[in-house]
Formats: structure tokens, C-alpha cells, sequence
């Protein structure tokens, strides 16, 4: 129902022209507006702090086909990040597009005045900053973690942008005001900010990793060469069944990561591999759709980019598949021969 | 596009599922304790003793009906049994064909006295069968066999040359698919499925050694030998269809990625806690490629099981996840691959077949055996071939 109605939704409104308004302009803020209506950026989070209910894979379901249109709107940030830490430490959660931090490596430093909380801190790439109407932080004290909520109008915002040109902006706090802050609920943690980073990034890169083989797929069973159909040839079908193959485990492994977070308990081998095995499929993936497009595909006229620029994009954020394998394989090393096995059955 | 109508949330092992995997892996750390086998990667070895112990715990044909000496537990059930086998390398050769293959086949198409006959003896570990597919003629070209069947008073004479049969020195006896009718044009009309007896007069049998001197394959000669019309395997003309039927739960086992695994186990073994970067990187990337392949075999076995083992016999509704099958045996054949690959880069060490070491034997064991698993089974090229077809659809 979730997915047929958001389908329906991007299916009717992105197309080129948005798309390329939206590389200009940084992003949709029409199409938002119809998602928001329909309560899409507020799915897994609880009605009490002002969500849409649902589960996580409910989340999981609309990130996929969010990624497979390209849309460009915050929805990841907003649900799965920033609503999240929201919700979690007991906060309602404002609409309008959300944007959320620190990325890993960075921090905020909070401190109280009377009854308010000030932040600090210089924030590298955040993405959407420029459209957001809120940015969440997760900030830390001396002792404490917090989560708040601040008017981006008050942080100094240089905007930058992804090879998609979705906005990645420096985001530099000076003493800015929270407007609600809380301590971090139980699982708010930069770990699992991460986490759900690369999770959110792997089911958007599934869904990009789809439209490149149904844009691969049409253009094979149309384009014409030496008097066939270049579907015809065994050469084109090799690389469109390995392109199949990279699409087939990404979805599967984006969805069973998130069917895992959902489950809880330690979702460290799940994630990691979701972001690892998408990051590999987006880097095999996207070259196979452009050699079965030829030249046509490198143009700007042509949809293809759309998808292959945010994987290319994608694959690095929250963590590329290098650093998630050299962690994953560390972690594997210290456990030892005997309890991996065993952890991969956990499931 | 891809696995449509899988619920990945709910894709968890049951408990049941879970408890019989600690009894599966108290049973082979007993057996491996007491040296009652040595794990061997590359060739599955036959060992008649050891099929008859896994056997006693019910664990050949464990979703067939009772009736017919199975245990009617769910495919789940299966695929944890059969996961923990490959992750300790057992010697199942005897029984995995029967197993796999040969029992799910006739609870499909074979009569009431075909399932009596043989579904509880290869149950009790006791019937072990090889499978007459390719001849010398006819690889890949699976229809293309020319081994033929003469209508004879009662029964059938079958005349013709299988290769590549697996195990057809040790095994009773063994499935033959032949034409019983001249070829009218197309191909996969007059092809039907018989059960031979490999003792048999009139059948031959020869290895055919394995570069390492391993006998495993063979090849079958077949002159003129009578089976009758009881051994024939559902319908005559049938044959094309019965054998191609039941490929996607086949094609989409632990088997298909998992014959290389406890060689990644013995390079965790071998690069210790404090590995270098390029070890970690490596590790990290296998496993998340076997985590991958594993949620992907997992979400089929989950779909086709109806929960009910019993009817595994009855046509099943639900997805066809044929594509998503074929998929996960040519992903799963090159990370097997990449695994020996790791290995053997990050150890560098010579690898030497008669080694003490289990790393740098198994190492030795599955560079040798590295050709095999992108051919059997249906080639990485026609798999391709055929996955790009279902994604292409027919061009014209």
C-alpha cells in the first residue's frame, strides 16, 4: 500500500525536468511539499511525537523506491536520522525537511545557560543543510549526550553539493540557541547514527541500482545495431544478467539490513555488509548501465546520470565500503575463527 | 523487479529451525572429535558410514512425508542442516543427490510403488543415486541426448554413453534421461526420465579421473540394457519438463556458495587478531558478500516453503523468484572463488596437496577444484544467457 501509493506519487511528479531544476536549485521543494502531505517523511516514527507510525522496513520500503526515482528530498535525513533522535529522547518532531549530524569523525559541543543549551561546532558536509527548516544534532557535554534542534538561519552555512548536486553544506555553530533540546534517548548514539546513515544510504542506493537496470534494460530491447535489437546480442545479455546480479544483492541485503535494525540487538554485521555489498554492486553496477547505454548515456539529456551520479555519490557517504570492510574485517579478526560462523547463523 | 512479495523483516530462522542447528553441530564436532571423517574441500567425499548416521538423526529427505520415511520438517529446516554440513566440509556425496535431487523428483512425478520403493531406503541412508544427464554429445545442450529407449515387451532397452556421472561406482542406481521417441524437430519433446539399475547387465561403468587423481566422475555405458516400465519416472515424453522443473530451489542452495567456506574460516584462523589492513579489508569484504548471498538463498527457501514439508510434492504458489535463483548460483560460484583467491594472496604460501596444515590443504584442495563450480550445474554462460532472457524478455 505504502510503496503503490509512493510509486504512484514520484512516478506522476519526477521526471527530467524536475530533476534537472532540481540539480540547479539543489532540490524539489514542490514534490516535498506532495510527500509531506502525505505524511511520507514522518513513516516509522510514532504518532505521539507527531509522526506517521509504521515500522523501520516500512521506512526501508520507501527509501528503496525514493532512491530508485532519484527524488531529491530529504527523506532519509528526515526519518531515518533526524526524527529519529528526536524521537527517541522524547522530542516532537517538527515538519519540514530535517537535516541531521554530526557525521562521523566530527562532534558538538553543548553547554547549558540557565535553562537554555548552546551549541558549537564546525560540521564538514552535512546533507541538505540549505533546505532544511531544522537541523538536528546530536551534541555532547563533558558528561552527556543531548539531542537538539536548531534554526539553521542561525548557523553560517557554505553550501556545497554532491556529484548529484545534492546540497552538502559547512555548517559552522557559533553559540547557537537549541530550540528544543533533550538528554539522547536510549540507542541515540554516534554508532548508531552511523548505522542508520549507511543503512539509509544502501536502501537508496538499491532503489537507484533498479532504475539503472530498467533504463538498461528498455534501452537494450530498442537501440538498434548492425540490423538487431542490442538485446540480441549475447555480448549485451552477459552484462545485463551481471547487472541483474548486482540489483538482486543489493536489495537483498539493503532489505535484510533493515529488517535486522528493525529486530534489534547487534545489526553490525548487517549493516556493514548492506553498505559494503551495495557500495560494490553501485561501483560494478553503474559502469555496466552506461557501457549497455554507449554514449548516449553520458549525456546530460539522458536520465541515466540521475541514478549513476547518486551512486556514485552515495557509495561514499556515512562510510565507503573500505572503511566498513576494514572495521568489519577487525572486529571479525578479534572475535576469531570459531564464533563467525556462528554469527552469520545468528539469523 | 527483485524479489517481489518477500517480506525481509520477517526473515528469521524459527527457533525450532535454530535448536536443530546446535544438535546438527554437536553430532559433527562428535564425529570430527572421535576422526570418524576428515574434511575434504573441492570433491564432497562418499563415506557410506557417515550418510548412515546422519540418516539415524532423520536428516536425509527430512521434509518428505513420513509415509515415505521422511521426517516432514520445513525447508528451513533443510537449509540449516544442509549450511552446517558445507560449513564443516562432511562427506555426503553418498546421500546428497538422493537427497537433493533424486527424492524431491519422484515425490513430484514417480508412482506410488517408485516412492515406496526407493524415498525410505534413500531416507535410511541406505540407496545412494547418481544422475545420468550430460553425455559426450551433450553438455550444456542438455536436450540434445542421444542415449535412446526401445519399447520392448514390459519394459524398455536403453543404448547410449552418460558422462560426467558423479559417484555411479558407488551408487545403486541412477536417473537417465533418453528418448523414447525419434526426434520430430523439437528438441525437448520425446525426452523421458528412466531409473536404472547401475548392476544391471549390459551397464558399464568407468572412471574418469579428476585432474588430481580423485575418482569421482565416471563415464556409464549402456548397451542394450532392460528396464521396465515400473522404473519409468513420471510420464514417458515428459522428460524435459520434470528435469527443468524443480532447478530453482536448486540452483539457489548453500551448495551453490558455500563449498569454499571453511577456507575463509582457516584464513581468519591464519591472520589472527592483530591482521594487517589489507587482511581486514579482504575479510570484511567476503563476509559481507557471504552475508549477502546467504539473506538471498535464505528469502528463496523462506518464499517456497509452504511451512508444511509434507506437501513439498504439490505445486507451489506464491513468487517466482526462478531469476533471483539462477542469481545467486553465478554470484555465489565467483565469491567461492574469491575466497580461494584471498587466501591464497594474503598467505602466500605454496600450496601443496599433501600439506598438515588444514589451511594450506584446503587452500591446495580448492585451487584445484576452482574450475568446476562455474560448470556444473548449468555453465555461468548459459545461466547469464538465461537470466538476461527472463530480465530482456523475448526479443523479436
Amino acid at each position: 500500500m505504502l510503496v503503490e501509493s509512493l510509486t504512484r506519487l514520484l512516478k506522476d511528479h519526477v521526471d527530467q525536468k524536475l530533476l534537472v531544476a532540481a540539480k540547479q536549485q539543489g532540490w524539489a521543494p514542490e514534490l516535498w511539499r506532495k510527500l509531506d502531505e502525505a505524511e511520507f517523511p514522518r513513516v516509522s516514527l510514532p504518532e505521539e511525537a507527531g509522526g506517521a507510525g509504521g515500522t523501520l522496513s516500512d521506512l526501508a520500503a520507501v527509501l528503496r523506491v525514493a532512491g530508485r526515482f532519484a527524488a531529491p528530498v530529504p527523506l532519509a535525513e528526515t526519518a531515518m536520522l533526524a526524527g529519529w533522535m528526536l524521537a527517541a529522547s522524547g522530542l516532537p518532531v517538527p515538519r519540514g525537511p530535517l537535516a541531521a549530524g554530526p557525521a562521523h569523525g566530527e562532534t558538538v559541543t553543548a553547554r547549558r545557560e540557565g535553562s537554555h543549551w548552546i551549541l558549537s561546532g564546525t560540521l564538514t558536509r552535512v546533507p541538505w543543510a540549505q533546505t532544511a527548516s531544522r537541523l538536528v544534532l546530536l551534541a555532547h557535554t563533558t558528561t552527556e549526550a543531548i539531542v537538539a534542534n536548531v534554526d539553521p538561519r542561525h548557523c553560517r552555512i557554505a553550501r556545497g553539493r554532491n556529484l548529484a548536486g545534492e546540497p552538502r553544506d559547512a555548517v559552522r555553530l557559533e553559540d547557537v540557541p537549541a530550540e528544543q533540546a533533550a538528554i539522547a534517548g536510549p540507542g541515540v548514539t554516534q554508532e548508531t547514527f552511523r548505522l542508520r546513515g549507511a543503512l539509509a544510504r544502501s536502501l537508496l542506493m538499491a532503489g537507484a541500482l533498479e532504475r539503472a537496470l530498467e533504463l538498461s534494460v528498455e534501452y537494450a530491447q530498442q537501440r538498434v545495431q548492425f540490423g538487431r535489437k542490442i538485446g540480441q546480442f549475447q555480448a549485451i545479455q552477459h552484462e545485463i544478467a551481471r547487472l541483474g546480479g548486482e540489483v538482486a544483492a543489493a536489495v537483498a541485503a539493503a532489505l535484510s539490513a533493515a529488517g535486522a535494525m528493525e529486530r534489534g540487538g547487534d545489526v553490525t554485521l548487517a549493516v556493514a555488509s548492506a553498505k559494503i555489498r551495495t557500495a560494490e554492486a553501485a561501483r560494478d553496477g553503474a559502469l555496466i548501465a552506461h557501457q549497455v547505454h554507449g554514449a548516449i548515456g553520458v549525456t546530460d539529456e539522458h536520465a541515466l546520470h540521475h541514478s549513476t551520479l547518486r551512486l556514485w555519490a552515495w557509495r561514499e557517504e556515512y562510510g565507503n565500503e573500505a572503511a566498513w570492510s576494514t572495521a568489519l574485517g577487525q572486529a571479525i579478526q578479534e572475535g576469531g575463527a570459531e564464533p563467525f560462523w556462528p554469527a552469520v547463523t545468528a539469523h | 523487479m527483485f524479489f517481489e512479495g518477500v517480506d525481509f523483516s520477517a526473515l528469521e530462522l524459527p527457533p525450532a529451525a535454530q535448536a536443530l542447528r546446535e544438535e546438527v553441530r554437536t553430532f559433527l564436532r562428535s564425529e570430527l572429535a572421535t576422526g570418524a571423517f576428515t574434511p575434504h574441500l573441492g570433491h564432497t567425499e562418499f563415506d557410506a558410514a557417515f550418510t548412515l548416521k546422519v540418516a539415524e538423526r532423520g536428516w536425509i529427505g527430512m521434509t518428505w512425508p513420513k509415509r515415505y520415511g521422511g521426517a516432514e520438517r520445513s525447508y528451513l529446516e533443510r537449509f540449516v542442516v544442509t549450511e552446517e554440513l558445507l560449513a564443516a566440509a562432511a562427506p555426503c556425496a553418498a546421500h546428497w543427490f538422493g537427497d537433493r535431487q533424486t527424492g524431491p523428483s519422484l515425490l513430484r512425478y514417480g508412482s506410488e510403488e517408485l516412492k515406496q520403493r526407493f524415498l525410505p531406503a534413500i531416507a535410511r541412508g541406505e540407496c545412494y543415486f547418481a544422475l545420468g544427464m550430460s553425455e559426450p554429445g551433450s553438455g550444456s545442450d542438455l536436450a540434445s541426448v542421444r542415449t535412446r529407449a526401445e519399447r520392448v515387451a514390459g519394459g524398455w532397452r536403453v543404448t547410449g554413453q552418460k558422462v560426467w556421472t558423479s559417484w555411479a561406482h558407488r551408487a545403486h542406481a541412477f536417473f537417465v534421461l533418453c528418448r523414447t521417441a525419434p526426434d520430430t524437430g523439437n528438441r525437448h519433446e520425446g525426452l523421458s526420465q528412466l531409473i536404472v539399475d547401475l548392476a544391471a547387465p549390459g551397464v558399464t561403468v568407468r572412471p574418469i579421473r579428476f585432474m588430481n587423481g580423485h575418482h569421482h566422475f565416471n563415464e556409464v555405458f549402456l548397451d542394450n540394457v532392460f528396464v521396465s516400465d515400473e522404473m519409468v519416472v513420471g510420464e514417458i515424453s515428459q522428460g524435459w519438463k520434470q528435469v527443468t522443473s524443480e532447478l530453482a530451489l536448486e540452483r539457489s542452495g548453500p551448495e551453490r556458495y558455500m563449498t569454499t567456506f571453511p577456507l575463509l574460516v582457516e584464513l581468519i584462523r591464519r591472520m589472527g587478531a592483530a591482521p594487517d589492513a589489507r587482511a581486514r579489508e579482504l575479510v570484511g569484504k567476503l563476509s559481507a558478500r557471504l552475508w549477502s548471498l546467504r539473506r538471498m538463498s535464505l528469502a528463496i527457501a523462506l518464499t517456497l516453503d509452504p511451512g508444511r514439508g509434507a506437501q513439498q510434492g504439490a505445486a507451489r504458489a506464491g513468487p517466482d523468484l526462478a531469476t533471483e535463483a539462477a542469481l545467486v548460483k553465478d554470484m555465489g560460484t565467483f565469491f567461492e572463488r574469491d575466497i580461494i583467491e584471498a587466501a591464497r594472496l594474503l598467505a602466500a604460501v605454496e600450496p601443496t596437496p599433501d600439506a598438515t596444515d588444514t589451511f594450506e590443504r584446503y587452500l591446495a584442495e580448492t585451487i584445484v577444484c576452482s574450475p568446476v563450480a562455474t560448470i556444473r550445474g548449468g555453465t555461468t554462460e548459459v545461466l547469464r544467457t538465461l537470466i538476461a532472457r527472463r530480465l530482456l524478455g523475448a526479443l523479436k
